[in-house]
């Protein structure tokens, strides 16, 4: 019953997976569904045992798995938190996962959690800060990781860098990868007033070894429209769009349908990666 | 400028302090992050609202997953509202959202101590501790042949090992019944507080949850065994508090439902 060490996985294909959740556990093992990879949240498995660590262990027998956290708080001011960064390697090193992603987030001070992915100023003070951060759990995990854009509802006024500026520069200090989230581009473009084709261009082809796809709402908030990135609906036609530019730019990614609040079937879910798939193949015909 | 560290100190406060209705900007902490960022005032407190709000839904959700029956004992809007009082009071102190709710059955029972819900914070304390026994990891199964091999004399001073996922439980409520009525698909049924409670072992094994009524020398044995005490002492102390207490066959008991897992 223990979970056992497995080898390490071959790394994704550039096609396109399924975040993995709880409620699929079952109907992934007793079907073995036609998914090319899985993505899990790292701290949903962080666990010494139980279900949810047995049927990961299961999965990842059958499936390339890559590891997604949501709770390392790589932009906190305070110091690194050993516990959770310990929990990440014994779950990396359980899973044996191809990659293992971040957010360029913070979120926690003074030992207090909001247990939401904040945005960071983008000042040259927080891309050195966060950079240091990035590379000190990359020395304990002993692995790259790759550091994930996220949506955001506020900027500051003290931000000086562009998020693109701020995240090309982190990856180029810190040594980690990219794992670009189309919708959450689209998203806090939205939001903040900048153009989605002028973020792709100032991201570095080289470091983009991810892509994310999923779904947003549009609330009205004191007047204003926001886009909310609620991971419950399926991806916008923009964001298909912005995939395509994406795709064009940075060429094919193991790419992943997220989906989070109202999981729907399995079924929708592949037909969303499916449809990906679809997209990506009529590009690389195009291209031929 | 602001430094990040105060950035962040600001913002923080404004999402875990005060009401997480977003009417609610005219709090002290909100107004002290409101200048923090690039929006003029009312926007930047509505946009402020939508992560104060997914911080309290997070965390609601979270306490959901650990609670269900007090969540339907006690209904989706006042569960929502416990839930945030609480988390203003108890913030979480960690990434992963796991452990958020540990201190909420003290939290409840101080909310109910003498109403008649008091019987909230005991259904709460099972459910926190069924959470904890579901996240066991299964230990090897007892080897009963390296027991043979223990000469009698020394059985005294053996301490024995109780499975990682073995909970003790009392409460004078029938919490068990309770909570089977309100985690399942069918109605829950109405069941009389005064039929009194019981002492419990709830045990994981192979995933799957299994409760065992105690007697008072089997509670407070257990009880002995977890503290480590050696085997002698343990029943000594059984005994002390039940003249029926039976060692050999209550050791026979607890290994056969894999409740004691070494020694």
């Amino acid at each position: 019953m223990a979970p056992h060490l497995v080898q390490p996985t071959p790394p994704l294909p550039a096609s396109a997976g399924i975040g993995l959740r709880a409620p699929h556990h079952a109907s992934v093992l007793a079907d073995s569904p036609d998914v090319a990879w899985f993505e899990a949240h790292s701290e949903n498995y962080f666990a010494d045992g139980g279900a949810h660590v047995e049927c990961l262990s299961r999965i990842r027998e059958r499936y390339p798995l890559s590891l997604h956290g949501v709770g390392l708080s790589l932009g906190s001011t305070d110091p690194l938190n050993a516990q959770h960064l310990a929990r990440l390697k014994r779950a990396v090193e359980r899973f044996a996962p191809a990659l293992v992603s971040e957010h360029l987030s913070w979120s926690s001070v003074k030992g207090r959690f909001a247990n939401d992915l904040l945005p960071l100023p983008y000042t040259e003070e927080a891309l050195r800060h966060v950079s240091r951060r990035i590379a000190a759990a990359q020395d304990a995990l002993g692995r790259q990781l790759l550091i994930e854009n996220v949506s955001s509802y506020v900027s500051y006024r003290c931000s000086s860098l562009t998020e693109w500026e701020f995240l090309a520069g982190v990856a180029v200090e810190s040594g980690c990868g990219i794992l670009l989230d189309l919708n959450n581009i689209y998203v806090s473009a939205h939001n903040h007033g900048f153009a989605c084709v002028d973020y792709l261009e100032g991201i570095p082809v080289d470091a983009v070894q991810e892509f994310h796809l999923a779904g947003h709402t549009r609330i009205d908030a004191g007047g204003e429209s926001l886009l909310i990135d609620t991971h419950g609906a399926p991806v916008s036609d923009a964001v298909w769009d912005l995939y395509r530019h994406a795709l064009r730019r940075f060429g094919a990614r193991p790419t992943l349908i997220e989906w989070d609040t109202d999981i729907p079937s399995l079924e929708v879910l592949t037909a969303e990666a499916r449809r990906a798939d679809a997209l990506e193949a009529a590009l690389h015909d195009l291209a031929a | 400028m602001t430094s990040l560290h105060e950035l962040q100190s600001r913002l923080l406060d404004a999402l875990l302090s005060g009401s997480a209705e977003p009417a609610d900007s005219a709090s002290a902490n909100v107004a002290a992050a409101l200048p923090l960022i690039d929006a003029p005032g009312p926007a930047a407190a509505a946009r402020l609202a939508v992560y104060r709000q997914t911080v309290h839904s997070n965390v609601a959700a979270a306490l959901r997953s650990t609670y269900p029956a007090v969540w339907r004992l006690v209904g989706e809007d006042y569960f929502r509202k416990v839930a945030r009082e609480f988390i203003i009071r108890h913030p979480s102190e960690c990434g992963d959202l796991t452990p958020v709710g540990a201190l909420f059955p003290a939290y409840l029972a101080r909310l109910h101590d003498h109403d008649e819900y008091a019987y909230l914070a005991d259904v709460a304390r099972f459910e926190w501790l069924i959470q904890e026994a579901l996240l066991c990891l299964e230990p090897p199964p007892f080897d009963l042949a390296r027991l043979r091999l223990v000469a009698p004399a020394a059985y005294d001073a053996l301490r024995f090992v109780l499975h990682p996922a073995l909970r003790l439980f009392e409460s004078r409520y029938p919490v068990r019944r309770i909570w089977e009525s309100n985690v399942g698909a069918a109605e829950p049924e109405s069941i009389d507080l005064a039929v009194g409670g019981e002492r419990l072992a709830l045990l994981q094994r192979r995933l799957q949850l299994h409760f065992h009524a105690l007697t008072t020398g089997e509670w407070c044995w257990l009880e002995a065994l977890a503290a480590g005490e050696p085997f002698a002492a343990s029943v000594e102390t059984a005994m002390a508090s039940d003249d029926a207490f039976d060692a050999v066959a209550a050791l026979r008991r607890f290994v056969s439902i894999g409740a004691i897992v070494d020694f």
